[in-house]
């Protein structure tokens, strides 16, 4: 259909031009535009950051100037969009790159992980309630609190969870054997010790163990340490052990497989290997040459560390896992590695420890009985083979932990005198730094900085060491300082037991005949990431390869060994990868740390008195209490978000969740973009003069929205946050980071003077004794009925206004009450105390839209907003890009949805030859005909996981349906809307050969379309669908009456199947669209929207009732922003003109129309003829014109001008005008006023640019403006601070007393009382102008009569709906742009033309549209010509035929509400699906 | 570390106390303080009410001396900071050629004295020298004009709500409460000409750190300093109230949290003595 010119323009490239649009980001803006682009013929791929659509209109409670729910609004729409086939969601996404050119872009983009499979996810909201970890909600603007798994509102679309997740905690990513500490920490915090449990043994099969003796590096990373002190893990971990009996846990069902496997040694790093083979499904034995399991656990750590009751408790668990202990049983030279291979298993692995001490190398080592290694003489003791030592003095040399399990030990062993030699300082000293502590307060004393020269004595008996003393000289290998030794400083400590406790070393007795290679240092060789000895099929780990470490770290070994034992049984490569290399990221992406996080105290475990505990071998240290534990481990900062503590999983009966999604990348090919980042309220905390974040009953307008909405999180009560006392005073201050050159904002945010109105009244509906004063600068309502809101609001509302701008908010910290100083305005300084003080923050560019815009080289202007040039809103720097919504400029609801549907057009216009390439449509096999059949009804009963089932029976419930009559069959699905249920129930509708179909589970508003769909595709006619609510109007109201519920539901499911016996099919009928355009009026907006039209290849009519087209742009010379309307029109009618599509009528009028939405046809009068013109959708435009003022002696003298009539001398270059020394303006004549109750919106600015013009030609000239509010919204904000740059003043007046034009002979005067001055001031002017409003072109009371249109009490047409619907009218195909809607600028009219071509494009991109079905269907034998249904029907269906005496409902027209046929005295109306036979049935059902 | 210090006429002498206290914290931070050599007058009160030229020639000198030193240089009184920045913009401004010193403008900083101690590496060497926290001590911050204000000149962010001094208490152990007062005016010169506006200005922070709960106020102005503490006394008598609210520089808290054994001496020099509000709060 395009023009032969734009035909030979895109041939070339047409094949490659893509039918898809990009919208970045869903809020209203980006849903908007959606809609429109999927609704004419192109498919849309949505993009948003978040992970539900609707942006900040989600957030707010109420909308001004009508107080609409805004939730109830933006529910209907985020369904629309949600089950629009041609429109795709794609959430947590983010635009990366474009590159290609218009038409056809090739987008990269990044979509985050939701960790939630949302095919599966049926939104129920289980996971939720069992998440331990609570975030604040940024939805409720950080007030309330959320789960890391989440969904913003209940209504929210996407409906599905999402859970958040930061990189792994560094506690986590610190344990060696990688226990998710914060997972196990989250549990111990809900009380879940069991779960606890199980978290740790998944990594670890020991945690009572560790739980006491850990060397705990998790807590060395700990972040809660950088708001006070880290969490106490490892205590922690010790507590949730001791609550759970292992043995109570159940083993999982393990599939065991043929192989064993042998393992020499019983300690950690053996047993933690024969647990992880058993988890793997081999049985392993463990060899252990000693009577005792556990190795240096059972022989090494003395018993009031670690006491043998929890070691052999874990120990006996682990031999549930398939693992064999033998003690006694050395492997060695009698009974060898290769033996283990030839008893028939299939691997070894090596886990001896280091079991030998190190010796000193001094004399004297050797020469006494009583010089024992430190590691032999604990084993001996533990080994009952060593005995007590009363009294007797004894020297431990070394400064490890085992150094100090020595000197303890013998402490506890009644020994009189126990000295530590160490060589180096205590901040050297390797041991842990409490042990060190602890042992000092059990009265051993520590000699620092010496060394051990000789061991003295006689007769194999030593009697002491010979010491040195050490100072520190440069750092050694280790980073730790050298010890030098002093000459000259020798001295002896006696001693009766000397044990040497400086390291251990490796046994390797265990070798016997093997080839097993050791390293330099005397341990095992082995392949470094596998393991792996130099005998195949042995493996070896553990202190025995690393040397002595911790037991953390040996049973990393032992994991780490069975990863590689297991790939070698499987005959596949050993894992190369160095799994030991676990280091926390230090620019990790962690939560962040609240700076206001409030100090806690790390919780210490009581530990015995130190005097008491030297003297038994009692456990030093007690557990925590549960109020304790639980209170410690909430000290954890959830540095991950989600801690994967996997709760979830197992709560999800949908098995929707998958902790291992992964972000991913990918390319989209569209044919063009808007981009719809929106905005973000200005951050308060950087306006601290008025303590937000500081005193807690300050918040910001959107804190408050969240306050005052019903759903947020204090459920609609509005109460002060410090106290919760009901406020009765209340401020709020208006432009905080708004018109602000301090905070980089000096534009004017446009939304906040009203919706500071609108909280003030709906605060007042909340609670009548609440008094809310608003402290503003000028009060700026100049939307459409904003005036009569404020005015409203101020004579009804009791809401106070006070003309001052506030510097600062006081508090009192005792009471927290708010004190506000201001100047009144008499001048007088007023102070007042407030309860609370909200701050009306300004709206900013969405951080993520300025790094968007430099991704994709779009320009911003020095604010960030997007730039755009002038007269065009919707267009970028760079092309086939388009801009909608905030990101262009601070806007409101209906402006924004007016430029999205202009940016709609926009970016399907420049693909219009693509439309319908890519459309997505159903296929559904053809309907079986139930004619004549009985009904055979199925009722399928939803669980909805547990949300009906925990209160409903439904196993009852679906019994019972299954006795009632027609049904044939009945049961219950976990959840009836998941895929797989949606395929079962199609195939039982086959099976069963239903003819109806009753669902018992949710709301027919979210779920029904998915049901008829099913149904469709099961052959059915969907109207033979009926649905039991039995969740929201049953299980959730009535949760606490189990029995009750279960009767309510059989009783909602028995009217169900009643009323689906009598459905009846409805056919829908298909109705050929005239895909043409007609425009009405012939001004900037016609032409405008003509052009567009025809630019989306359909031919298009405009008719213009005067002889002239362009309207009154042709007058319009020059804006503020440096553009040229009359210029711009000029060459619009020529372009209109030209364009083969187009055909354009002057002096003619419509004078008739008949026909509905898709086929119009219009009698239109020309001078010459009559014609009659069909079309799919009508356009109207049909203008607004200046007032001539009434009175102000205008008309009577020629200084006395309108801003028109200044701005064309201005451009004539007038001499009157360039001459005049004193410009005096007056503004709001004819606005604001009691006949004209509304803002006229444009002329504040066209004062400012006409000053700033009449400044420009003579800088001298005195130019005053006098207004009552001055209304420069957005960025016309910067021309009004130009304004005042030049000199030109500003005095405002009261409207009360108005100024006064006065003349005496030729002497012109202004007199005006200034409100600042307090007194009148008189002018001796040149020159009046009179900023005359704009009133409705009387023209257009003609069309709304031609077209039954409804115009407002201005009389400017009235759109459908003001928030949602400005652009339509109720009537649907006829649609509104322009100033016929009302005042506006000549950017403004321009955007909201293409607007109405992009909601005309919904209709006319479609050759033909079902129309019928569930509409109004009327008996004529009945009717008797009353009327009622014409009066009553809100879109003017019925139409009464005279000369048949009938009326006339066009199905094609009807709405199907069902007004008329109840408001008929005759019953002769019947509405499709919804008769009377049906709903009787229903009720009658029930009694 | 080593940085140039400039103390200013009243350190010498009103505020003795105060420099003794800075010249004990650095020395036990490791901060190095050179003091800068023959500095003179900043050009406060006199010079810049009378000549302007002068007073910026007069704080000209002192940065041209700093810039040789290529030392960044500390001030820890507010007016001489004040005079110091602001000579130090006009000479390197528009106007630069009018004067006789010519500076760089970005051979060193000019710090004041809190933005200096709160500096993180700083806390951090303070936090591992803490000796006795200063736990049960509750204090609001008082930080007056000068140090912050204007931000044109001072370079200052924080300027509606400084944090430098709470930071630093809060490093102490101590707890800095909140107040909205921190940068009302203590009517400084006032004092003398017009001591009933500058005695109701005076009250109104009494009050406002009664309201606050705090024990006393902390500060790093030595003319705050004296007005809030010298006058105490008689705006009690004055106007019938019973106050007790010691005025401490916030580097004596920091001395006293460090070890410094001295800060008895520095505290003795207070016309409100410290020492029941220590007892009181079991500091001493």
């Amino acid at each position: 259909m395009e023009s032969m010119a734009e035909k030979e323009n895109l041939s070339p490239a047409k094949k490659e031009i893509v039918g898809a649009v990009m919208v970045v980001g869903a809020g209203i803006s980006g849903m908007q535009a959606s809609l429109d682009i999927a609704d004419s013929g192109f498919k849309v791929y949505l993009m948003e950051e978040d992970s539900t659509i609707g942006g900040i209109m989600a957030q707010l409670d109420k909308t001004f100037p009508t107080n609409d729910c805004s939730t109830c609004m933006i529910s209907p729409k985020l369904i629309e969009v949600d089950s629009n086939p041609n429109i795709e969601i794609i959430t947590r996404s983010r635009v990366e790159s474009v590159s290609g050119k218009p038409g056809n872009f090739k987008v990269k983009v990044k979509k985050r992980a939701r960790y939630i499979d949302l095919d599966k996810c049926t939104g129920c909201g289980e996971c939720a309630k069992v998440c331990p970890v609570d975030v604040p909600s940024d939805f409720d603007a950080d007030m309330g609190s959320r789960k890391a798994i989440y969904r913003h509102f209940p209504q929210a679309i996407p409906a599905e969870f999402a859970i958040d997740k930061a990189d792994r905690a560094p506690c986590t990513l610190a344990c060696p054997a990688g226990i998710n500490v914060q997972g196990y920490l989250a549990m111990i915090k809900v009380g879940k010790y069991k779960e606890a449990v199980e978290i740790i043994m998944r990594e670890m099969p020991l945690p009572g163990v560790l739980g006491r003796v850990c060397i705990h590096p998790c807590e060395k990373v700990c972040r809660r340490a950088e708001v006070d002190s880290a969490v106490s893990i490892r205590d922690l971990k010790r507590f949730a052990a001791d609550q759970v009996d292992l043995a109570s846990l159940p083993v999982p069902a393990i599939a065991w497989k043929d192989e064993k496997v042998a393992i020499i040694g019983s300690g950690p790093s053996g047993l933690a290997a024969g647990y992880f083979l058993g988890l793997a499904g081999y049985r392993s034995t463990i060899f252990e040459a000693l009577p005792v399991a556990g190795g240096m656990l059972a022989v090494g750590i003395p018993e009031y560390r670690l006491p043998e009751t929890v070691l052999q408790k874990e120990i006996e668990n682990i031999t549930r896992f398939g693992v064999t202990i033998k003690t006694n049983a050395p492997i060695g030279a009698d009974h060898t590695i290769e033996d283990l291979l030839n008893d028939g298993f299939s691997a070894v692995y090596i886990a001896v420890g280091a079991q030998k001490g190190v010796d000193l190398r001094i004399p004297g080592e050797k020469a006494f009985k009583n010089v024992q290694h430190g590691v032999q003489w604990l084993r001996d003791v533990k080994l009952k083979q060593a005995g007590r030592l009363d009294g007797k003095k004894v020297a431990v040399i070394g400064g490890g932990n085992s150094a100090l399990d020595s000197a303890r030990t013998a402490m506890r062993l009644g020994a009189g005198q126990v000295d530590i030699l160490y060589r180096r300082t205590r901040e050297e000293m390797p041991a842990d730094p409490d042990e060190i502590k602890d042992a000092i307060e059990e009265g051993i004393h520590i000699h620092f900085l010496v060394s051990p020269i000789e061991i003295t004595g006689s007769d194999n008996t030593a009697d002491g060491v010979m010491c040195i003393k050490n100072k520190l000289g440069a750092p050694d290998a280790s980073g730790r300082r050298r010890p030098i030794p002093v000459e000259g400083s020798e001295f002896k400590v006696t001693a009766d037991l000397i044990l040497p406790n400086i390291g251990q070393q490796l046994d390797n007795n265990f070798t016997g005949t093997s080839p097993i290679n050791f390293s330099r240092r005397g341990f095992i060789a082995v392949n470094a990431s596998t393991l792996e000895t130099s005998v195949k099929g042995v493996f070896a780990g553990g202190d025995a390869v690393v040397g002595p470490a911790s037991v953390i770290e040996a049973i990393e070994q032992g994991k780490r060994a069975i990863q590689s034992i297991l790939a070698y049984m499987a005959h596949v490569p050993l894992p190369s990868e160095d799994v030991t290399d676990f280091k926390p990221d230090p620019g990790a992406n962690y939560r962040p740390i609240d700076p206001d996080k409030a100090h806690l105290e790390r919780a210490q475990v009581p530990m015995a008195d130190a005097g008491q505990r030297a003297t038994d071998f009692r456990e030093a240290a007690s557990a925590f209490s549960p109020e304790a534990a639980q209170k410690e481990a909430a000290r954890c900062l959830d540095c991950g978000i989600c801690c994967e503590c996997l709760q979830c999983v197992d709560a999800c009966k949908a098995d929707a969740i998958c902790h291992d999604d992964a972000d991913r990348w990918e390319e989209i090919s569209v044919g063009s973009m808007i981009l719809a980042p929106g905005g973000k309220p200005f951050d308060a905390n950087l306006k601290p003069e008025y303590g937000h974040g500081r005193y807690p009953n300050v918040l910001t307008s959107i804190e408050y929205e969240r306050v005052i909405s019903a759903a947020g999180p204090f459920q609609g009560h509005i109460a002060r946050i410090s106290d919760q006392r009901e406020p009765k005073k209340m401020a709020w201050i208006q432009c905080v980071g708004s018109r602000d050159a301090a905070s980089g904002c000096d534009y004017c945010s446009y939304v906040c003077c009203m919706y500071a109105t609108k909280q003030a009244i709906i605060s007042r509906e909340h609670n009548p004794s609440i008094r809310p004063t608003i402290f503003y600068i000028d009060m700026r309502a100049m939307g459409k009925g904003f005036d009569r809101y404020y005015e409203r609001a101020k004579d009804q509302g009791g809401v106070r206004y006070v003309r001052s701008m506030i510097s600062r908010v006081v508090e009192n910290p005792q009471t927290h009450d708010l004190t506000i100083n201001y100047v009144d305005e008499v001048d007088q300084i007023q102070s007042e105390e407030f309860d609370m003080v909200i701050l009306s923050v300004g709206l900013r560019p969405h951080p993520e839209a300025g790094k968007l815009a430099q991704r994709l080289g779009i320009d911003v202007n020095r604010f960030g907003f997007c730039q755009t040039p002038p007269l065009d809103t919707i267009a970028t720097s760079r092309e086939g890009i388009f801009v909608s919504g905030v990101f262009q400029s601070p806007k409101d609801i209906p402006d924004t949805v007016i430029q999205s549907s202009g940016a709609a057009a926009a970016a399907t216009g420049i693909i219009s030859g693509a439309r319908g390439t890519l459309e997505s449509v159903s296929h559904y096999p053809v309907e079986k005909d139930i004619m004549g059949e009985s009904p055979r009804i199925g009722v399928f009963v939803c669980h909805c996981g547990i949300n009906i089932a925990a209160v409903v029976d439904v196993k009852s419930v679906s019994q019972y349906a299954s006795t009632l009559p027609d049904v044939v069959y009945a049961d219950d699905f976990l959840f009836t809307c998941s895929t797989d249920t949606q395929t079962e129930i199609k195939e039982i509708i086959g099976r069963e050969n239903l003819n109806r179909v009753v669902i018992a589970s949710c709301s027919p508003r979210t779920h029904e379309p998915l049901f008829q769909d099913t149904m469709q595709k099961a052959g059915l006619n969907k109207y033979l669908f009926e649905m039991a609510n039995i969740r929201d109007q049953d299980s959730w109201v009535h949760a606490s009456d189990k029995a009750g519920a279960t009767e309510k539901a059989k009783d909602l499911v028995r009217m169900s199947v009643a009323r689906s016996r009598e459905l009846q099919p409805l056919y829908e009928v298909s109705m050929t669209i005239t895909q043409k355009g007609l425009v009405i009026g012939g001004g900037l907006a016609g032409l405008t929207a003509a052009l567009a039209l025809a630019e989306q290849g359909y031919t298009t009519t405009l008719v213009e009732k005067s002889a002239v087209l362009g309207g009154n742009a042709l007058t319009l010379y020059y804006t503020e922003d440096g553009a040229h309307p009359a210029d711009y029109v000029k060459d619009l009618i020529q372009r209109v003109k030209a364009h083969p599509l187009t055909t354009v009528y002057t002096e003619a009028e419509v004078v008739d129309y008949a026909g509905v939405v898709g086929n119009f046809n219009c009698k239109i009068l020309t001078t010459e003829s009559k014609i009659e013109i069909a079309c799919g959708a009508i356009i109207i435009a049909t203008g607004a014109q200046e007032y001539k003022p009434d009175g102000w002696l205008y008309g009577e003298d020629s200084r006395i001008l309108t801003q028109k009539e200044l701005e064309q001398k201005l451009f004539d270059r007038d001499a009157t005008v360039k001459n005049a020394g004193t410009t005096v303006m007056i503004q709001c004549v004819g606005s604001r006023d009691e006949k004209r109750p509304y803002c006229s919106r444009v002329c504040c600015t066209a004062a400012v640019k006409n000053s700033l013009k009449i400044k420009e030609s003579n800088p001298n000239a005195d130019v005053y403006v006098l207004y009552r509010d001055i209304r420069t919204f957005s960025f016309k904000e910067l021309a009004y601070k130009e304004a005042r740059k030049t000199g030109v003043k500003f005095i405002r007046f009261d409207p009360d007393k108005p100024p006064v034009v006065g003349r005496e002979n030729d002497r012109l005067t202004v007199t005006v009382f200034d409100c600042n001055l307090r007194m009148d001031i008189t002018f001796d002017v040149d020159l009046v102008v009179l900023s005359a409003a704009i009133v409705p072109h009387p023209g257009s009371r003609k069309v709304a009569s031609v077209f039954k249109l409804p115009l407002d009490q201005d009389g400017f047409f009235m759109e459908s709906h003001l928030k949602l619907k400005p652009l339509d009218f109720s009537v649907a195909g006829i649609f509104l742009c322009g100033l016929a809607h009302g005042p506006k600028f000549a950017d403004e009219a321009i955007a909201q033309a293409k607007g109405a071509v992009s909601r005309a494009c919904t209709v006319l991109s479609k050759a033909e549209r079902d129309v019928g079905g569930a509409v109004a269907v009327i008996n004529n034998q009945q009717c008797v010509f009353c009327l009622t249904c014409v009066r009553t029907c809100p879109f003017g269906v019925p139409k009464p035929d005279d000369t048949q005496g009938v009326i006339f409902i066009d199905p094609a027209a009807c709405q199907g509400c069902g007004n008329c046929a109840s408001a008929c005295p005759r019953s002769a109306i019947t509405v499709g699906h919804h008769t009377n036979d049906q709903y009787l049935a229903k009720i009658e059902a029930l009694y | 570390m080593k940085i140039s210090y400039y103390p200013g006429c009243s350190l010498e002498g009103t505020a003795s106390d105060y420099e003794a206290s800075i010249r004990s914290v650095c020395a036990a931070l490791d901060i190095d303080l050179v003091e800068l050599p023959d500095w003179s007058c900043c050009g406060a009160t006199a010079a810049h009410s009378i000549n302007r030229k002068a007073a910026i020639e007069l704080a000209g000198r002192n940065v041209a001396i700093a810039e040789k030193q290529a030392l960044d240089m500390m001030v820890p009184c507010p007016l001489c900071f004040n005079r110091l920045k602001t000579a130090e913009k006009v000479l390197t401004g528009p106007t630069k050629d009018k004067y006789r010193y010519v500076l760089s403008g970005d051979k060193i900083k000019i710090i004041d004295i809190v933005n200096f101690l709160s500096r993180e590496k700083i806390l951090h060497q303070i936090h591992s020298k803490l000796v006795t926290p200063l736990a049960p001590l509750k204090a609001v911050c008082y930080y007056g004009c000068q140090s912050s204000r204007p931000p044109e000149i001072t370079g200052a962010k924080d300027y509606e709500n400084p944090m430098g001094m709470d930071r630093i208490l809060k490093t102490l152990g101590a707890s800095p409460i909140q107040w909205s007062f921190k940068t009302d005016c203590c009517g400084a010169s006032h004092i003398l000409p017009r001591q009933d506006v500058a005695f109701t200005m005076i009250e109104k922070l009494y009050k406002g750190a009664i309201e606050a709960k705090a024990d006393c106020f902390v500060v790093s102005c030595q003319m705050c300093q004296l007005n809030l503490d010298a006058y105490q006394a008689r705006i009690n008598k004055e106007m019938g109230t019973d106050y007790y609210l010691p005025v401490l520089y916030i580097t004596e808290l920091i001395g006293m949290a460090i070890g410094q054994a001295e800060y008895t001496n520095w505290f003795g020099r207070h016309f409100v003595d410290p020492s029941r509000m220590l007892t009181d709060c079991g500091l001493a």
